[in-house]
C-alpha cells in the first residue's frame, strides 16, 4: 500500500513551498497544462502491468453524487460536496475544506480499455481501475 | 576529479536523508473546518482513505491530536506516475481552551470525514442573567 505514495520530506517541503507561492499569486496555475495544487479531489495515478489505477481523495461526498465517465480517451470525475448547514450565531474559526461542485479530467493513455472500468468509493476515496488492452501488456518473446 | 568528489558527497547526503526519513516520516496536514456555537465546538477534518481502526484522536494537557493513516485497496506493486497526496499519514494538533470539556468529546468518522464535537463546560456556557426590578 505504501507503494502508492512518494515519501520523503524534500518532496513535501517543496510541495508546501509551491502551494504557498501559488497562493500568493492568487492560486493561478503555473502553466496551461498544470492544475491548481489545491484542486479537489486530489488524485494519485499509478499503473500495474494489467491496469491503470486512479485514486481520487474525495472525503465526505455522497456516493450517489459522484459521476465517473470515460469519453474520447479522457476520464472525468465530477460531483458535489455540500457545505454543512450553518447554525445561527455560530462563529467559524477555520474553513479550509472544499465545498461545492468539482470536476477533474484525466487524459487516458492509448492502451486504456474503456470497456474495463471499475469504480469503488470507500472511506472517502474513489478508486478507479481501468484495464489495459491485451496487445499492450508486456510479454516475453521466446527466442527460437 | 571534481565530479568524482561531488558524487561521493551526494551519496552520503542521500544516506543521511534516508535515515532522517525513517526517524521522522512524512505527514500530511489535513484540511479542517472549525465552528463554535453556544453548545461547544465542532471540528471537521478530511481524512480520505482512513478507516476507524487507523484513526487515533488523543487529548493530553489541553492538546488535541489527530493522527490517522490511510490505506488504499490497491493490489500488488503499483508504479506511481502522479501523486498529489504524497504521504499516507495525517497529523494535526490543536490547543483546546479550558472552556471546553475534553472528557466529553464525541468523534464520528464517515466517508473519510472526521467530525469531533467538544461540548462547552456547564460553567462556561453563555447565560442570561435575570434582572430583577427593584
Amino acid at each position: 500500500m505504501s507503494d502508492f505514495y512518494f515519501s520523503g520530506d524534500v518532496f513535501s517541503e517543496l510541495d508546501r513551498m509551491q502551494r504557498q507561492m501559488s497562493s500568493l499569486f492568487g492560486n493561478l496555475p503555473s502553466s496551461m497544462r498544470s492544475s491548481r495544487a489545491d484542486a479537489f479531489p486530489r488524485l494519485n495515478i499509478g499503473s500495474t502491468d494489467d491496469a491503470i489505477h486512479i485514486v481520487a481523495f474525495a472525503p465526505g461526498v455522497e456516493p450517489a453524487s459522484l459521476d465517473v465517465t470515460v469519453d474520447k480517451g479522457t476520464l472525468t470525475i465530477s460531483g458535489e460536496r455540500k457545505a454543512q448547514a450553518t447554525v445561527e450565531g455560530a462563529r467559524t474559526y477555520a474553513k479550509e475544506r472544499f465545498t461545492g461542485s468539482f470536476r477533474r479530467v484525466i487524459e487516458l493513455p492509448q492502451n486504456a480499455d474503456a470497456d474495463k472500468v471499475e469504480a469503488r468509493y470507500e472511506n472517502g476515496t474513489l478508486s478507479i481501475t481501468i484495464g489495459k488492452r491485451e496487445a499492450s501488456k508486456p510479454r516475453a518473446i521466446t527466442i527460437q | 576529479m571534481t565530479e568524482n568528489t561531488q558524487v561521493a558527497a551526494q551519496n552520503t547526503n542521500d544516506a543521511a536523508r534516508k535515515n532522517e526519513d525513517n526517524a521522522r516520516r512524512a505527514t500530511v496536514t489535513p484540511a479542517v473546518d472549525i465552528v463554535e456555537d453556544s453548545n461547544g465546538i465542532t471540528l471537521w477534518a478530511d481524512l480520505p482513505g482512513v478507516s476507524r481502526e487507523k484513526l487515533d484522536v488523543k487529548v493530553h494537557d489541553a492538546r488535541l491530536t489527530i493522527e490517522a493513516e490511510a490505506s488504499l485497496p490497491v493490489p500488488g506493486t503499483v508504479r506511481v506516475h502522479h501523486a498529489e497526496l504524497r504521504a499516507p499519514r495525517f497529523v494535526r494538533a490543536f490547543t483546546v481552551s479550558e472552556d471546553f470539556d475534553t472528557t466529553k468529546i464525541d468523534a464520528n468518522l464517515s466517508n473519510g470525514v472526521l467530525r469531533l464535537t467538544i461540548p462547552r463546560r456547564e460553567q462556561a456556557r453563555p447565560r442570561r442573567v435575570e434582572v430583577r426590578a427593584g
